[in-house]
């Protein structure tokens, strides 16, 4: 298994190295000049434009540029972005939000979208199945901003029991609502996911085995049934962290929150490629480690996957 | 750890559970009156938005800084927040015999908040480091006037796009400026200017201290300023903090100690912020309140209305022989516009129908001079739309309405593309389309560079409260936002007469005159004008708002108990 996941770390390189390359590239096709709309209405100034061109290097060959940037990549010097702030110290305040936002919204989506799944799965038929199935069904169905809007109406605006938008500290706790709005979609998706599997996985061969040896309900379900149907829960909620990071841009709108998603978007309706082509890279990267660690894991729950 | 008895968790009462959970990290909501939690600091929290560029005025052309930097700089001339009339700031007087020639005294005794004082070698230095080209700022053009302008800021040889460098200035200390004494300072222009006293509220026109010039980029995240707030810090994305400037020497003292400039990414999240007491202040009411007047009863007394110096029109590509039309063929379209069923409909009123392409709030407005050409009337329009195909244009099959898709105008345009094409009816011949370009930068881009096909969406926010500065940078010909790329030789005339004039009161007959003469080839559809709408909560008052759309930071003030 360690070699295996020493190989699968050595794969990142050329990934990454591509995924950048591309990311770069296309950066680079965006119609419109970065420096055009900055001035409004107005033209800026020849001076202003050739000044900033320089200084971000928009007057050498692509690869040139795309050479600078692996260099400053490796030596961890982000540089300046157009507003001329550090684009490391943006980072350095978005990601740690970013991250606690994405990991809550996992956790929430992991217990009660497990939890309500596995209950729904076990009786199924009765009233709390039906119960997951109408609320799930009513979940999928509403947009997260819809979501946002009303539970920020709801709960900050109208009931004082929260901040209608959160601090510039973003505490779990004043995340834990915003987190709640972004996994309500897949919470959804996971319940049922979950459902479909334990309810599968309940006619299978081996549960009927351990139920035949005389093992104890607990047992059954936690060890046997369980471990089995969680493998596509997990793929599933794997890839799910690279995405509630990056699309996480309409609840971050909603509550305010000054996370990665806001800025990613500000950065490309600005063609700011200081800022996209980092922040897209990091995210390559947290999608990558996220699947290795979601693949390593298929180990430990199912003992019939083995890597050499 | 212990696991509870009752782990299991029932999706329903999961978001209540939830609600319940958060109440305890929230900072308290109000728990019903009583104290005023901005009295114990005097801290108020404002709406804001990450400037693009730091604290140097010369380099600042967007509102995000432009309102910061409003609070933390003084300049000659201030504008009256109620009637938008240039008054004396920094200037003791601001003389002049010809418009050519300024004698400006500076009042004694202002400050830096460095201790040092205001003189008029301040604003000398820091107008010609605007002006030298090798310093790149974005408000270099704003000295164009300046005798030895074209010494100290050279162009370009084949635009920032060829290969050629723009050749090193001659000098980088412009030839019409000349410090007289520590407080008075002269400046000749090349000509009369009848406006430049008015220009000179403009940011760009704000002097620099000394420490600026040690450290220009470090000056521009920690500032020394002269106005009532000093800066105090920036957290880029979320907030720049300003306080009270004890030094301040206006005759109105701020009445807080701290603004919080907070920023958000959406108006909804400000005014939700605004709506339940969290926001002191917000100049952007969301579409999603305006629709029905929810605002107002949302927010009731706290509500604020007015105007604001800023206008929509539409432009013609007047070079693109398909889409640039005649003048008939543009009268046609103007009056196909139902401009007010569209600013009561889309806007709630939020918007106000123009006759003129000058904003009513500003000096030298005169209403009607677009006249019967800028009212609803189909019947005419249907007219003037057989004179232009008389005279020989044919429109294209599909005429677009260019504008950028990345902020609300969308609703906008496709309600006047269907105006237009209800009222000219099926037999028009061709068929006007809302059409969008993803983001801002890409749809000036194609304007700057005479690409566009079709007419396009142009707003004009003033630059200062004056008839001049919605005709000559938008209708002279070769003038920097003359995007359509009209041309009138009578009218180039009429303005150079009216900057030329000596007496203000002519001046401004001179540029309605010119204005009137937009009606023969309109260039530009004038739509409507845009209101303001603001809120404040229920702990400040006698909060005012600028013709410019910006809080007056000295106006805001904390509710006692």
């Amino acid at each position: 298994m360690g070699r295996y996941a020493i190989r699968r770390l050595l794969q990142l390189i050329p990934v990454v190295l591509g995924t950048t390359f591309l990311i770069n590239y296309m950066v680079w096709q965006l119609p419109g000049d970065p420096f055009a709309g900055r001035c409004g209405q107005r033209p800026c100034p020849d001076s202003y434009v050739s000044a900033m061109r320089a200084q971000f290097g928009l007057d050498q060959p692509m690869l040139v540029q795309y050479g600078h940037f692996l260099k400053n990549m490796l030596t961890g010097d982000l540089g300046v972005d157009f507003n001329q702030v550090p684009v490391i110290d943006q980072l350095g305040a978005a990601w740690p939000i970013t991250i606690r936002l994405a990991l809550l919204a996992v956790a929430i989506e992991a217990v009660i979208g497990i939890g309500a799944g596995v209950l729904s799965g076990l009786k199924r038929g009765g009233f709390l199945d039906n119960l997951v199935t109408i609320s799930t069904l009513f979940l999928l169905s509403l947009p997260v901003f819809v979501t946002g809007y009303l539970l920020q109406w709801l709960l900050g605006v109208q009931l004082h029991i929260i901040n209608p938008t959160v601090s510039d500290e973003a505490t779990v706790s004043e995340l834990i609502v915003p987190a709640f709005v972004l996994a309500s979609i897949n919470m959804a998706f996971t319940a049922r996911l979950t459902r479909t599997s334990i309810v599968e996985n309940l006619r299978s061969d081996y549960v009927r085995t351990a139920v035949a040896k005389g093992l104890t309900n607990r047992r059954v379900v936690g060890i046997h049934l369980l471990r089995n149907s969680l493998v596509p829960v997990l793929t599933f909620l794997g890839t799910e962290i690279g995405s509630l990071m990056s699309g996480a841009i309409i609840t971050e709108g909603i509550f305010n929150i000054h996370g990665i998603g806001g800025m990613l978007y500000r950065a490309i309706t600005g063609q700011d490629y200081t800022i996209v082509v980092p922040v897209a890279t990091l995210l390559v990267l947290v999608y990558l480690i996220s699947n290795l660690l979601v693949d390593l894991l298929y180990g430990v729950l199912d003992p019939r996957i083995r890597y050499e | 750890m212990r696991v509870t008895k009752g782990a299991k968790i029932a999706t329903g009462t999961a978001l209540l559970a939830l609600g319940v959970a958060a109440c305890g990290g929230g900072s308290g909501g109000s728990g019903g009156g009583g104290d005023n939690p901005r009295a114990a600091n005097g801290t108020v929290y404002i709406r804001g938005c990450e400037p693009q560029t730091g604290f140097v005025p010369g380099n600042i052309n967007e509102t995000c800084g432009g309102t910061i930097n409003d609070f933390v700089y003084s300049k000659l001339v201030k504008y009256n927040t109620d009637t938008a009339a240039p008054e004396l700031d920094e200037a003791a007087s601001i003389d002049t015999t010809d418009n050519t020639v300024w004698t400006i005294k500076l009042k004694p005794g202002l400050k830096w908040t460095d201790g040092t004082p205001v003189t008029a070698k301040n604003y000398v230095d820091a107008w010609n480091y605007t002006a030298y080209s090798p310093n790149a700022q974005i408000g270099s053009f704003w000295f164009g006037d300046i005798k030895g302008f074209d010494k100290v800021n050279t162009a370009d040889p084949d635009g920032p796009d060829g290969p050629k460098q723009a050749p090193k200035p001659e000098t980088d200390k412009m030839s019409g400026l000349e410090v007289v004494d520590d407080l008075t300072f002269k400046v000749t222009l090349n000509a009369p200017v009848a406006v430049f006293r008015t220009k000179l509220g403009y940011s760009t026109f704000a002097p620099l201290p000394d420490a600026f010039f040690k450290d220009p980029k470090g000056f521009a995240s920690n500032p020394v300023t002269n106005g009532p707030f000093k800066f105090v810090k920036w957290d880029h994305n979320s907030q720049i903090v300003v306080a009270a400037n004890a030094d301040y020497a206006g005759a109105e003292k701020p009445k807080v100690k701290q603004i919080v400039y907070k920023m958000y990414k959406d108006d909804d999240a400000a005014y939700a912020d605004l709506v339940s007491n969290n926001l002191d202040f917000t100049e952007l009411i969301p579409p999603s309140a305006l629709a029905g007047d929810k605002w107002k009863s949302d927010l009731g007394d706290r509500a604020i209305e007015g105007q604001q110096g800023t206008i929509q029109t539409v432009t013609f590509p007047l070079y693109d022989k398909e889409f640039g039309g005649n003048a008939d063929f543009r009268k046609a379209i103007s009056m196909a516009i139902d401009r007010k069923t569209i600013t009561d409909k889309i806007f709630n009123k939020g918007r106000v129908p123009i006759d003129s392409w000058v904003s009513p709030i500003v000096e030298g407005y005169k209403a009607g001079s677009c006249g019967e050409l800028c009212t609803y009337d189909p019947a005419k329009a249907k007219e003037y739309l057989a004179k232009a195909k008389a005279a020989g244009y044919t429109p294209p099959k599909e005429f677009p309405i260019w504008y950028n898709g990345d902020s609300a105008h969308k609703e906008w345009v496709d309600a006047t593309a269907n105006s237009i094409n209800q009222a000219l009816g099926s037999d028009a011949g061709f068929t006007v389309v809302g059409k969008a370009m993803p983001t801002f930068a890409e749809f000036r881009d194609t304007i700057t560079q005479h690409k566009i096909k079709g007419m396009f969406r142009t707003g004009w926010q003033m630059d200062y409260p004056h008839i001049e500065d919605f005709l000559n940078p938008l209708y002279k010909t070769g003038a920097s936002s003359n995007d359509g790329l009209y041309s009138n030789k009578a009218l180039d005339e009429k303005l150079h007469e009216a900057d030329t004039s000596t007496d203000p009161a002519q001046a401004i007959a001179h540029y309605q005159e010119a204005e009137a003469m937009l009606a023969q080839d309109l260039p530009a559809i004038p739509l409507w004008s845009y209101g303001l709408q603001a809120g404040t909560s229920k702990w400040v008052t006698g909060v005012k708002v600028t013709p410019f759309g910006e809080l007056d930071p000295l106006s805001i003030a904390i509710k006692e108990a």
